[in-house]
C-alpha cells in the first residue's frame, strides 16, 4: 500500500476514533479491553462485552433474563478474582441464584434497599464508583415505583457517567425500560419470548428463557437468547 | 505476693538482709509479714505460709523443710487429698518418699507432679502475666475547637503517635473509640468497629470525621482521646497469578463511606445457610477472601424474590394451578411446572410447602402453597 493510501486511511480512521484492534497500543493510550459479560452470545452482539468505563443498561419486561444476564457477568467478574457490587434498592436479589450462576459471594457487596430512597442507591453507587475497588456495579431499579424513577434528578445519571469514565469499571442499570446510558455505553433490550421447559408430567422444569435481545447503537441484528 | 528476686545478690549479697529488708517495709506499711526466701516458687509459697518471720531455705535443702509440713498446704483437689489420706500420708515428706513410677500409675500425670511439688520442686518456670497494654492517645487542647474542620487537624495528630506505638507492636485498630470532651463538662463518645483492621491514621481520621458528621458534639471540643482496640497485624501474601486484591484501607473506607448501610445492616456479602429452608441466608461483613479457582458461569433464570413473600389467590383445576392473582399479578396460568414438595425443621419452626413455576402473560413467577397454613404466596418473579 502506498504512503499516500495509507495515510488517508489513518486519518479516517481517526476521524472515526477507531484503529485496527489488532494494531499496537498507542502510548499513552490506556486500552481497556470490553467486560465479558460470561454469555458468549451477548458477548458477541456487544462486541466483545460491556464497556469499560461507561454507564450501561439492560432493560426490558418481565422473565425476559435481565437478571440472570446481569448475574452471569458478576459471576464472570468475580470468577476473575475481581469485586462486583450489587446495589439492589428494592431488595430482590436471590443469593441462591447468585450462587447457583457461578458468582463468588464472598466478592459480592450487596446493598439492600427498602424500596423508598433511590437518591440513596445512586448516592452509594457514586461512593463505589469513586473507590475504584469494583469491577462491575450493578443498579437494580427493576420493580420500583415510576413515581421514585421520576423523583430522581436526571442529571445524576449524568454525574454517574462522568465518575465511570476513564476507570476499569463498568456501570450496569436493570430496568423496565429505557433509563440512561452513556456516550459509549451500550443499551441491550430484552424481549421476552417465553418459558422453556423440559421433560413432561410429574418431572416437568422451568429449564430456562428464552428472549430476543437488541443492542443499540450497535448495527447489529436482534438474536435469541436463551438463559 | 511472689516475687521473682532473681538477679539481685549484687545488691543483697546476703539472704538475710534481703529478707529483713522486706519485713521492715512490710512493717512501715502497716502490714504483718511472713518471708520466706527460697530456690523454688512451691517451697517460698508454703514456707512463708506456716513460719512467721523470716524463713531462708538453703538451696538444695527444699525437700527436707517442707518435709515435716502437712499434705493440706499443698493445693490438692479435695478428692486427692482424701485419697492420699486413705493411703496413710499425712506429710510432705510421706508424699516425696513414694516412688514416681507407681504414683504415675495409680493417679496418672498428677501423680509425678504432686511428688515433684512435695519435694519442692517448681514444675514450671515463673512466667508473669503483663497487664494489657492500653492504646490510647490524648490530646489536651489550648483552646477550644469549634467545628468538624480544624477537628480534623486534630484528630490527624492524635492518630500518628498511636498508629506508630500499634505498629511498634505489631499491631493494628480492630476498633476505634473517640472521646471528646467538651467545654461544658460532658463527654461526647462515638465506637467505630472497622471493617478492616488498619493502621493508616489518615484512614482512622476519614472515617472518625464521616461518623462526626452524622453525629457531631453539641459543643466546641477541649480535649480528644482515641483508643484503638489492638489486633495482630495481618500477614498478605500476595500472588503473581492471582489478580491484586482491594487494599484494606481503601475498603475500610469505602465501608465506612456507606456506614448508614452497613451499620443498619443492609450491606455486606450474602451468605448461604447450610439449610434447606428455601430462602435461608445471612449478610455476612464484607470481607473478600482470596479468589476460589474459578468455575465455568451457569447463566441461568435468577429469582427476583419478593421479602416478604406476597399473598395470592391460586385457582386449581385437578389440582393444577389455573389462574393467580397477586399485588402486581394476576392471570391465567399458560403452563406450569410442579408440584415441589419440601419440607423441613419440624423439630424447631417446622415449614412444609409446595411449589410451582407458572407463566401468566406478564410473566414467569413461583409461586407455593403454604402446607401447614394452606395459604397461597408469590415468591417472586423467574427473570
Amino acid at each position: 500500500m502506498s504512503t499516500a493510501s495509507l495515510k488517508l486511511e489513518l486519518e479516517s480512521l481517526l476521524r472515526e476514533r477507531r484503529l485496527h484492534a489488532d494494531g499496537p497500543p498507542l502510548r499513552g493510550v490506556r486500552r481497556l479491553s470490553p467486560l465479558s459479560t460470561g454469555i458468549a452470545a451477548i458477548d458477541d452482539l456487544l462486541g466483545g462485552g460491556l464497556p469499560r468505563g461507561q454507564l450501561s443498561e439492560v432493560h426490558g419486561s418481565a422473565s425476559s433474563g435481565r437478571t440472570g444476564l446481569a448475574l452471569a457477568l458478576a459471576a464472570r467478574t468475580t470468577q476473575a478474582g475481581a469485586l462486583a457490587a450489587w446495589v439492589d434498592p428494592a431488595d430482590r436479589l436471590d443469593p441462591a441464584s447468585a450462587a447457583a450462576t457461578g458468582v463468588d459471594l464472598t466478592r459480592l457487596f450487596w446493598l439492600r434497599g427498602d424500596g423508598r430512597s433511590l437518591a440513596k442507591a445512586a448516592s452509594a453507587v457514586a461512593t463505589l464508583l469513586g473507590s475504584g475497588l469494583f469491577e462491575t456495579l450493578v443498579l437494580d431499579l427493576v420493580g420500583l415505583p415510576a413515581s421514585e424513577l421520576q423523583r430522581l434528578p436526571a442529571a445524576t445519571w449524568i454525574r454517574l457517567q462522568r465518575m465511570a469514565e476513564g476507570q476499569s469499571a463498568a456501570l450496569l442499570l436493570l430496568a423496565a425500560s429505557h433509563v440512561a446510558r452513556g456516550p459509549g455505553g451500550v443499551s441491550l433490550t430484552l424481549a421476552a419470548k417465553g418459558p422453556l421447559w423440559s421433560g413432561a408430567g410429574p418431572g416437568r422444569l422451568l429449564c430456562g428463557l428464552d428472549a430476543e435481545a437488541h443492542a443499540s447503537r450497535l448495527a447489529k441484528a436482534a438474536l435469541e437468547l436463551r438463559l | 505476693m511472689l516475687l521473682d528476686l532473681h538477679g539481685l545478690d549484687r545488691a543483697w549479697s546476703e539472704p538475710e538482709r534481703l529478707g529483713q529488708a522486706l519485713l521492715a517495709a512490710a512493717r512501715a506499711r502497716q502490714v504483718e509479714a511472713q518471708v520466706a526466701l527460697a530456690h523454688s516458687r512451691v517451697a517460698a509459697l508454703v514456707l512463708a505460709r506456716v513460719r512467721p518471720g523470716l524463713t531462708i531455705v538453703p538451696a538444695g535443702a527444699e525437700a527436707a523443710c517442707l518435709a515435716p509440713l502437712p499434705l493440706a498446704l499443698l493445693e490438692l483437689e479435695p478428692e486427692q487429698l482424701a485419697l492420699l489420706r486413705r493411703w496413710g500420708l499425712a506429710t510432705f515428706g510421706d508424699l516425696a518418699a513414694l516412688p514416681a513410677p507407681g504414683l504415675a500409675e495409680r493417679l496418672g500425670p498428677a501423680g509425678p507432679r504432686l511428688r515433684r511439688l512435695a519435694r519442692g520442686e517448681d514444675g514450671q518456670p515463673l512466667v508473669p502475666t503483663p497487664a494489657p497494654e492500653a492504646f490510647e492517645s490524648t490530646l489536651e487542647l489550648d483552646w477550644p475547637v469549634d467545628g468538624l474542620e480544624p477537628l480534623s487537624f486534630l484528630l490527624a495528630r492524635a492518630s500518628e503517635p498511636l498508629s506508630e506505638r500499634l505498629k511498634a507492636r505489631g499491631r493494628r485498630a480492630a476498633a476505634l473509640s473517640l472521646e471528646l470532651r467538651l467545654v461544658d463538662g460532658a463527654f461526647h463518645r462515638r465506637s467505630l468497629k472497622l471493617a478492616a483492621p488498619s493502621g493508616e491514621p489518615r484512614t482512622w481520621r476519614t472515617l472518625l470525621l464521616l461518623d462526626l458528621e452524622t453525629h457531631p458534639p453539641h459543643d466546641a471540643v477541649g480535649a480528644i482521646t482515641i483508643r484503638a482496640e489492638p489486633t495482630p497485624a495481618r500477614d498478605v501474601q500476595f500472588s503473581l497469578l492471582d489478580p491484586a486484591q482491594p487494599s484494606p484501607e481503601a475498603l475500610a473506607e469505602t465501608l465506612g463511606r456507606l456506614h448508614d448501610w452497613t451499620a443498619a445492616g443492609r450491606a455486606g456479602s450474602p451468605a448461604l445457610v447450610d439449610s434447606h429452608r428455601p430462602g435461608a441466608f445471612v449478610v455476612a461483613s464484607f470481607v473478600p477472601g482470596r479468589p476460589a479457582r474459578p468455575a465455568a458461569a451457569n447463566p441461568r433464570p435468577a429469582l427476583r424474590a419478593f421479602r416478604p413473600p406476597l399473598p395470592a389467590q391460586v385457582a386449581l383445576r385437578a389440582e393444577r394451578p389455573v389462574f393467580v392473582a397477586a399485588p402486581g399479578v394476576r392471570g391465567a396460568v399458560l403452563d406450569c411446572a410442579g408440584p415441589w414438595r419440601a419440607s423441613g425443621d419440624w423439630w424447631d419452626t417446622a415449614w412444609s410447602r409446595e411449589e410451582w413455576d407458572v407463566a401468566v402473560a406478564s410473566g414467569v413467577y413461583r409461586i407455593f402453597r403454604d402446607r401447614l397454613r394452606d395459604e397461597w404466596f408469590l415468591e417472586g418473579e423467574l427473570d
